[in-house]
Formats: structure tokens, sequence, C-alpha cells
């Protein structure tokens, strides 16, 4: 078997083909004074799609810069300005690059936004960061005040005043894209964004499914990766383009049973994002047999959207995201996947900078394990900046934690 | 002076007005963030009082939440672990920030409080936000009458509003003491005044600080003049840190902490209307908290007090991990700068452990800035 090329032809060339390309058209329309904003992950981005604004994810951009391995050297930039170490190190990366505009960036660098928009729901910080960039470059920003899902524990079950806010916002959204872009609102437009998205979400999910097939066609680095089109562009052809191709070779996969590692002992469930500046951390537990076979993060940005009822499908897709509920919501995610996935340990590492990513681990670990006998392993480490853990010993770690699943 | 013993006793017996109360048969509610509407609570019958932590470890509730997560946060819910609240018949928490929301989750999974609630709280002010954030305050009261087998009528409303308004006129009076040179009151003893309202009966309070304020004019044990400085950050629950500025030189006359000013700067604007309504609208109108999208009115806020109070210097002391005190704090410190105003910026455990490194930091700060004049 060790013949086999265990590498998806789907997502070889991810980088270049899509994420490389999506700075280079956003350089681009700034160029051509198209509209570009920077928008924080949470918000609904369907509807800068059906006004066409170029959206910019600083998010995504963090996570590119800790690839190429100087998130840190631009975080140290935001700190020398007074941001301190303990914020969230996305934040102070792309801060960082604002601060450190003259020097050779990745990608060129983040264009400058026209305007910016952010909701509340995943976190304080996208506000107040990105209110940090609204005022550094004198540009409008919109804030969707996203109400904190309590307890409603699906798209369905959502309290009735959160929805009628979050659509009263919607609507005061579109009247501030009509005055940023001067373009007219156009219902038919946002009617065929949503059925893209909609269809984009419905593969994704088609594709985490065939994730639950032993042995795992697929692994968290091409998750990570892929996630890329259901996170920033769910509503384009190309998302429904590039994961139909997915599917159908993931499908192959299944059929030919070829799975991600070469002899698949240990099924992981990963909470949170990944080490950005080391995804080969994967390819390390594959070597062990550990396959991760669902990420937290895959299972939490799909939804379905009518394009007959645009408003308040956009509030029940993003709600009730995990990253804007109590924790219960995160707690049954991850009981699902477990019992869905045929899972034997989960890993839940905590963001050094983030809390919304690190308190409630402990409840999250006692209660899969009370519910299924399952082990988790908290592990304090940070996705973009290295000094929070190394590397030694984070394998350390999880060498570790797979032997107790082996007892 | 006299009238200050009363003030100090309730404060180092943090628990004992709730206890008695308690023991007369009334319901207690805690609450920890400052957007809490307290009026309704007071409305139900019930005593309100903020839920606060204690200086020193925090060992109990570090086996649950991560050492990355808010200070306080930790500290009050090390509390509950060690049953410092287990007289209280309810919790409410808000959602004002992402340590609030979360730490919420651990007071549900493993405090023994019972009945617990999350006000959710918007980020901003607009009409909108107005509208939703009245239906919320509306479904707290209903969930307090139900829990607490209480009825919260129209008229219980406008004097729980009536009694808050005077808490908070009194409190200004007795803010403003500290702008006379030399202050009439110190950092410490206003402190001390302040922090116990929020565990008493307002009631209580309220006349407690009239007979304070009929006798301080005349008061013979004037506090020493110090420097005048301003000190800013979150939330301050005990006098340690202002006790220590005031022991190497310094004298606080002015706070941007939200149990000092700014919780009491803004009052109820009682119309003729629904009084809940107009509850409702004071919480998102007042001086806001940086977690609110307003920031520069907070700022201008800090500003207009460093004037008013004729400062000298600004110690920034922000509660580790507070996101949006850290976000905003290199723009104050800009325009505190700007004004011509030293700033001193720490960031610190919320237990004050490292006391003495504190110390020297402050002590040389305070010898720094009183040097320069």
């Amino acid at each position: 078997m060790s013949t086999v090329d265990r590498r998806l032809k789907a997502t070889s060339g991810f980088y270049r083909n899509y994420v490389k390309r999506s700075y280079e058209e956003a350089h681009l329309a700034k160029a051509k004074k198209r509209p570009v904003a920077w928008i924080s992950s949470t918000f609904p981005v369907e509807t800068l799609q059906a006004m066409d604004v170029v959206p910019v994810w600083p998010e995504n951009y963090a996570s590119v810069c800790a690839a190429r391995q100087v998130s840190v050297e631009l975080c140290e930039l935001a700190e020398r300005e007074g941001f301190s170490r303990d914020l969230c190190s996305y934040s102070r990366c792309v801060l960082g690059s604002v601060f450190g505009y003259e020097k050779e960036l990745p990608e060129g660098g983040l264009p400058k936004p026209d305007f910016l928009v952010a909701t509340t729901s995943a976190c304080d910080t996208h506000m107040k960061w990105f209110q940090v960039a609204s005022r550094i470059y004198k540009a409008p920003f919109f804030v969707l005040d996203t109400p904190y899902n309590i307890g409603g524990r699906d798209s369905e079950h959502i309290d009735k005043t959160h929805i009628e806010y979050y659509e009263s916002q919607l609507h005061e959204l579109f009247a501030f894209l009509e005055r940023q872009t001067g373009t007219r609102f156009d219902k038919y437009k946002l009617g065929e964004t949503l059925a893209l998205s909609d269809w984009t979400s419905k593969l994704w999910t088609e594709i985490q499914n065939l994730r639950k097939n032993i042995p795992c066609p697929m692994d968290a680095r091409d998750a990570f990766s892929a996630v890329f089109f259901m996170l920033c562009v769910p509503g384009s052809q190309a998302a429904v383009d590039i994961y139909t191709q997915l599917r159908d070779e993931l499908r192959e996969r299944v059929k030919d049973g070829v799975g991600v590692a070469e002899n698949e002992r240990y099924r992981l469930v990963w909470d949170n994002l990944p080490l950005w500046y080391n995804l080969k951390i994967f390819e390390y537990l594959n070597n062990l047999g550990a396959v991760v076979v669902a990420e937290v993060f895959s299972h939490t940005w799909t939804g379905s959207l009518d394009p007959e009822k645009p408003y308040e499908s956009l509030a029940r897709k993003y709600l009730p995201n995990m990253a804007n509920s109590t924790i219960e919501r995160r707690v049954d995610i991850i009981l699902d996947l477990v019992k869905e996935f045929h899972v034997n340990g989960v890993i839940l590492p905590t963001n050094w900078g983030c809390r919304m990513m690190s308190i409630g681990e402990t409840i999250v670990r006692d209660t899969i394990y009370k519910k299924l006998g399952v082990q988790s392993l908290i592990i304090d480490v940070d996705s973009s900046d290295w000094r929070i853990a190394g590397e030694a010993q984070v394998k350390e770690r999880f060498a570790t934690f797979l032997e107790t699943l082996n007892r | 002076m006299e009238a200050l013993q009363p003030f100090r006793r309730i404060l180092s017996n943090r628990h004992e007005a709730a206890r008695q109360w308690k023991s007369r048969g009334g319901g207690v509610v805690g609450w920890t963030c400052t957007y809490t509407p307290e009026e309704v609570i007071y409305a139900s019958g019930a005593l309100p009082v903020m839920v606060c932590g204690s200086l020193g470890e925090t060992n109990l509730a570090d086996a649950y939440m991560p050492s990355n997560s808010c200070s306080f946060a930790r500290s009050c819910f090390n509390a509950a672990l060690r049953g410092e609240f287990d007289y209280l018949d309810a919790f409410v928490e808000s959602t004002s920030c992402d340590n609030r929301e979360k730490t919420f989750d651990m007071w549900v999974n493993y405090s023994k409080v019972p009945n617990l609630y999350l006000i959710n709280m918007p980020h901003t002010n607009t009409e909108s936000a107005h509208q939703f954030y009245y239906q919320q305050v509306v479904k707290f009261k209903e969930w307090l009458e139900q829990v607490l087998k209480s009825q919260i009528s129209e008229d219980s409303l406008k004097e729980a509003v009536a009694v808050y308004n005077e808490n908070r006129n009194l409190l200004r009076q007795i803010y403003d003491l500290k702008m006379k040179k030399p202050p009439l009151l110190s950092g410490t003893e206003y402190l001390e005044i302040a922090l116990s309202g929020l565990v008493m009966p307002k009631t209580e309070h309220n006349q407690l600080m009239k007979a304070l304020l009929s006798e301080v004019e005349s008061r013979a044990d004037m506090p020493r003049e110090g420097l005048r400085l301003m000190v800013s950050g979150s939330v301050m629950d005990n006098t340690e840190l202002v006790r220590l500025i005031e022991s190497v030189g310094g004298t606080v006359v002015a706070d941007d902490w939200c149990t000092g000013s700014r919780y009491f700067w803004n009052d109820v604007e009682m119309g003729n209307g629904d009084p809940l309504k107009a509850i409702a609208r004071r919480y998102l109108d007042k001086v806001p908290s940086s977690f609110m999208y307003m920031r520069e009115q907070r700022f201008k806020h800090v500003a207009e007090l460093a004037k008013r109070f004729d400062v000298d210097g600004v110690i920034m002391f922000l509660i580790k991990y507070c996101d949006t005190h850290m976000f905003d704090a290199p723009y104050l410190r800009d325009e505190l700068k700007a004004m011509g105003l030293p700033v001193l910026y720490l960031e610190w455990e919320h237990s004050m452990s490292g006391f003495a490194s504190l110390k020297t930091r402050i002590e040389a700060f305070v010898e720094m800035v009183g040097g320069v004049q």
C-alpha cells in the first residue's frame, strides 16, 4: 500500500490557484477602484458578494502569514505600538502588517479597505480590532451587533427577538452598502448568491460526511485549507465547482479504500484552529497512525439559505454558529462528531489570545468523557504565535495522549 | 471621621449585609457586570449584590479555567467554588464581553448557585439595539418574577428608579469632594464608600452617604494631599491598588472604572412612560465600557474627568486579560499624553500577585511625575 499516492488532486495547488489569486484580485480591484472591504468571519459575506464588493479577510491573511513563518515578526510590530502580547495573535499579526507596510509582506499585504464590516458574534476582538483599523485608515466601519445565542441548539431554535434584531441590522447594512458603493441593492442578485451559498454548504456537508468512512479519505490539513471557500466565498460558482470536484475525488477514494494514513489506528476530532505555522503536525499524527477525521471548524460554517426568505435565513445560518453560542452548542457538535465519525480521541487546542476558544474546554472534556467515555487532550497553544508552545513539547503531548488511548 | 466607619465595616465583611437580609427571609440576587439593570432586581424585593473576587490565588478556578482568561472573572468564579456565594437565590451575568459569556458557562456547569441567567447585551446603542435590549430586559424581569415568585409592578420599578437615582446623585456629590484642593476625601475613602454600596441595600447606603455629607466639611482628620492622579481600567472591586498608590505619595482623585465613575455618571431619565423602558435606555446610553462600539465617548469622559479634577498623571491599570480595554489602551494612552499627562501603563492580575514590583513601578512613577512639577 505504500506506493499509493495519498495526496488529494483536487486540493493540490489550492493555495496558488485560489488563495493567492484572491489577494491578487483584491489588489487589482483596489487599483481599478472597485470597492474593497475588510470582513470578519461570521459576517454574512453573501451580502457583500451580492453587492459586488470585494471581501478581504484579515483572519485568513494572518493564517497566511503564519504559514509563511512571518506572523511572530508582525505580532511584535503591533506589540511595539502598544498592543498587548495577550491579544489575539490574528489581530496583532494583521495590525503589524499595517504598521509594517513598508516591509515585503506576503501577497503584497492586505489592500487598504474602502470600508470595514465585522460582527460581534465570534468575539469582541473582531469589533475592537477592526475599530483600530478603521481609525488608522479613516475608513467607515459597519458593526453587525450579533446577539449571543443562549441555548439555541440549532437554526430552528433561535430566539425570535434575536432574529428580528439581526434582520433589522441587515436592512441597515444594505443601506450602508448602497451608500458606500453607489450600487443599488438588487434582491435577485442576493437570491442568486444565497442559492450558490446554499449549494456550497450542501457540498461541504457531503464532503465532511465522506470522512466518516474507515479509512478516512481526507485529512485536517486539506480540510483547513479547503474550508476557505465555505468561509470566504460561499456564494460563488468557483466554490461549487471546486467542492464538486473534491467530493467526487473523495467518493472514488472511499470506493477504492484509500485513506490518509497507511495504518489508521486513531480517529480524532480537532477543535478550534490548527497551528497555521505548523500544519505538518497533522503528518506527524498520521505517522503515528492518527487521523483527524473531523474538525469542529469544518462543521460550523454551513447553513441552508432560502432565497425567498433572505434575511431570516441569513439570521438562522449565522446566529447558531458555535462561536456565537453557549458551550452546550459546541459540546453537542463534538458529541455528534465523536459518535458519527467513529472517533476515539478529541484534541482541544486553546488559543492564547482567544477567550472564546480557551474558556470552556474543560466542560467539553468532562462532558464528552462522561457521556461517551472518550478522552480529550487540552493543549495550550496559539494558532499563529509559536512563542506560546514549542514544537517538541506539542509533539510530546500528542504522542503521550495517543498512548493513553491505546490502553 | 466617624461617618466613614460604617462603609469600612461593610466592605471588610462584604457578605454580611446579604446574609442578614437573607436571615430575615429576603431573596438575594448576585450580579457581576455593571450593565445589569439592578433596578429591576431591587423592584422584585430581592437584594441585588455585586459578585466580586478576592485577592490572592485562584486555585479552585484554575482547575477549570485557563490562565489566559480574565483574572477578575476567574477570581469571582473561584469565590463561587469556595462557597462564598452560597446565600444567592440567583446569579445574573451579562453578555458584555467574551470573558463574561464564557465564564457564565463555568458557573452553569460547576457552581452550586441555583437559577442562573445571562442577559443579552448589545454592543451598540442604535435605535434597533435599544428595541432589542428593552425586549431582553422584559424577559429578564419575567424570569425574575418566576424564580423569586414575586410580581414586579410599575410602581415598584418607579420606586427603584427613585432610590437608584438618589444613590447616583449622592455618589456624584461625594465624588466631587475630591475635586477640592486639598481633597476632602482620599481615593481609598471614596472607594470604600462606593464599593460598600454594591453589597448592601441602597436605601441604607443613601442614609450613610447623607450622614457623611453633613459631616465631611468639618472633618478634623483631613487626608494627606499627594500627587493628584487618575486611574483608568475596567473594574475595581477592592481598595488595595488605590491604597498602594496613596501609600507612596499619590491621591487618587478620579477614576475610569465601571464600578467607579462609570457606575453613577448617568441617571435613569424617568418620563411619564414605561419605567422599564427608561431603565433599559439608561444602560445602553450611559458612559460606555470598552466593549461598546462608542469608544470615543469613554475617551471623552476620561479626558473631561482629567481636566475637571485637575490631575497630574494617569495610571492605566488593566486587569489581565481584558481584550476590549487592551485594544483601546494604545489610543487612550496617546490621547492622555497629548493632553500633556504622564501615563503609567500596567497590565496586572486581579490577584495583585507580584505586589512588590507593582509598588516599585508606581512609586517610581509618582516620584518621576512629582519631581517634574
